[in-house]
């Protein structure tokens, strides 16, 4: 490759005979294409999915051995590990949605999205498609960290296949709408560790202040009534009811209400954040 | 025919206090080319920026084609190529997905998609490269992807700014080239630029801009007769001799600037041969120089005549 050029011709007109058309592509195709973005980045680049799998992989081991002999006693569902795992499907979920607010800074930098302002194509699109892409690959990843538990750790809950399926779903649309509360942090804050920081200052008390892997009667007190109150609580107790074939009740349905919440106002900052100049 | 294909209408835009531009207007005819040139800061970008609707004027009013860029971003967006300061391809994607991303998004089918995406890659001579990664290119392949990615829609108007800056000479001679036949294609262009020499060789028509203000506009010609068509530029072995030289300068029927940052005075020459005048009357007055050049004329030559004129016609 020389970076000498001859003089190229840029007469072509008979060879796009549809550009009077090429006017901005509809909302369907637009999410479309730029969702085969994302993935495609993730597909020739898959050790994100493997660098995302080790956190989750590496807390299945410890808590398991750690916690697991101590924790026996208190908690009523058999084995830890089929106490822990419902709650690491949903932590790594978050961790996750956290991730996409991330990439989103990380694109800002890169210059493509500059191109895509400039293009007829919603903003809101680009942002969906990247939730997309990313709730896609959190889908992945949770089956992956599923089979590891299960052949690893001998996790088999008492919800059986159908119960771990619900959990797995509610673990997704928990991820999927805080994708978008971490988007809109991320389209106004737009400093990647200025991001890294909100994420890790919110997610390390929330995933420990909750009964993600101790049951709340294990906490000291004062910890269990912050556990009490923390969103994740119910999350967590909600995955737990579908894969251990608990009692579903309004837990379920109150985890699907408050994820409906958070993805509207998400969203709606999210747009009018990104919409704004770089 | 009804608009200029760009118009720009009293623009100013603020930053809180600052002024980045102030009172811009300009007017590019159909198939024409205009050089928006000015130092680094002077409002270059800013202003491409409201032109291509990726930030809104604080006052004033521009159109692209007729639809203004507030109001109608999106008929503005499907008609024009954005070429920024920074190339802006996904560094993941190979120059082919690159492309056919962008045609897709544009409403280009699929097979058409990737038609026009190997017709531009063939154009810019990136086809070897087509298939490997973007951040594996080099600053002229990625320049060059990036110009392409901007031509995909057919752009009737098509911004570049500083679309030589950082290349090296052959690439940056190739790029003109390709500029140029964009041109003859009947492609409205507004290329900024830092360099007064490539406004010179592709734009019809200049526009000076500094401190955010238009400060000169017409043909490089235009320009160009009044800086001078070429500079000599004494450097001074004592600058506190600026002024002696400039009064020996003056006496010798030259009309020189003081340079003080290049401890240098500068005046306009026409021909080679007025260098040894600028000797001579440097020689008789007795001031020794350290450094002694014929140079073509640059913005900072622009600048300095400007200055020059404003200075006299205060006087
Ligand atoms: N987003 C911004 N916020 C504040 N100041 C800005 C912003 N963008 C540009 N400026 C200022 O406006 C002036 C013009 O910038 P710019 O248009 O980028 O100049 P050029 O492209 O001619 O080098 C500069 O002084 C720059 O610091
Ligand atoms: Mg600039």
């Amino acid at each position: 490759m020389t970076s000498t050029l001859s003089a190229p011709s840029t007469e072509a007109p008979e060879s796009s005979p549809d550009r009077a058309n090429w006017h901005g592509a509809n909302v369907w195709t637009q999410i479309v294409v730029l969702t085969g973005r994302s993935l495609r980045a993730v597909v020739k680049d898959p050790r994100i999915v493997v660098f995302s799998l080790l956190q989750p992989l590496i807390m299945l081991t410890l808590f398991s051995q750690v916690f697991g002999k101590a924790l026996m006693s208190s908690i009523q569902t058999g084995s830890y590990i089929n106490y822990l795992m419902p709650a690491i499907l949903v932590t790594t979920g978050i961790g996750a949605s956290l991730q996409s607010g991330v990439g989103l800074i990380t694109d800002m930098k890169n210059g493509v999205l500059g191109r895509f302002r400039a293009l007829p194509i919603r903003m809101g699109s680009v942002l969906l498609a990247r939730s997309l892409a990313d709730l896609f690959r959190t889908a992945v990843q949770l089956v992956i960290l599923l089979c590891a538990a299960a052949v690893l750790f001998g996790f088999s809950p008492k919800g059986g296949l159908l119960g771990t399926f619900s959990a797995w779903l509610l673990a997704l649309m928990v991820s999927w709408s805080l994708t978008w509360v971490f988007l809109a942090i991320a389209s106004w804050v737009r400093k990647e560790e200025v991001m890294q920081s909100v994420g890790f200052l919110a997610m390390f008390p929330l995933m420990f202040a909750s009964s993600a892997f101790v049951p709340l009667d294990a906490l000291p007190n004062w910890l269990s009534v912050v556990a009490r109150v923390n969103p994740l609580t119910y999350a967590v107790d909600a995955s737990r009811d579908l894969s251990l074939a608990l009692p579903v009740g309004t837990g379920v349905l109150s985890a699907v209400g408050a994820s409906a919440v958070l993805l509207l106002v998400g969203a709606f900052f999210a747009i009018k954040g990104f919409r704004r100049p770089l | 025919m009804a608009r200029p294909p760009i118009e720009v209408e009293n623009v100013t835009k603020d930053f809180g206090k600052f002024k980045a531009l102030d009172d811009v207007s300009l007017r590019v005819p159909e198939g024409n080319v205009l050089g928006l040139l000015g130092h680094n800061g002077a409002g270059k970008t800013t202003l491409v920026n409201i032109l291509s609707t990726l930030s809104p004027p604080t006052g004033g009013t521009a159109r692209i084609a007729g639809y203004d860029v507030v109001r109608q971003s999106r008929q503005v967006c499907a008609r024009i190529g954005l070429t920024g300061q920074f190339a802006a391809v996904d560094e993941q994607l190979s120059g082919l997905d690159n492309l056919v991303l962008i045609a897709r998004l544009l409403g280009a089918g699929k097979r058409a998609a990737k038609q026009r995406a190997e017709e531009l890659l063939t154009l810019f001579e990136l086809t070897e490269a087509a298939k490997r990664p973007a951040r594996t290119y080099s600053g002229g392949m990625r320049r060059r992807l990036d110009l392409a990615a901007s031509l995909v829609g057919h752009p009737d108007v098509i911004f570049l700014d500083e679309p030589t800056t950082g290349l090296d000479p052959t690439s940056r001679m190739g790029l003109w080239q390709i500029v140029e036949n964009l041109v003859d294609d009947g492609t409205t262009v507004l290329l900024t630029t830092q360099y007064l020499d490539e406004a010179d060789r592709l734009a019809d028509s200049i526009t000076v801009l500094s401190s955010g203000k238009v400060v000169a506009s017409g043909t490089a010609e235009e320009l160009k007769a009044e800086v001078g068509q070429r500079t000599a530029t004494a450097t001074l072995a004592d600058p506190a001799e600026a002024p002696r030289a400039l009064e020996a300068l003056g006496r010798a029927g030259l009309s020189p600037v003081h340079d003080e940052q290049r401890h240098a005075v500068t005046a306009p020459v026409n021909a080679s041969h007025e260098l040894a005048v600028v000797v001579r009357a440097l020689d008789e007055a007795g001031i020794e120089v350290s450094g002694l050049g014929l140079g073509e004329p640059t913005l900072d030559d622009v600048y300095l005549n400007l200055a020059h004129h404003a200075s006299e016609s205060a006087a």
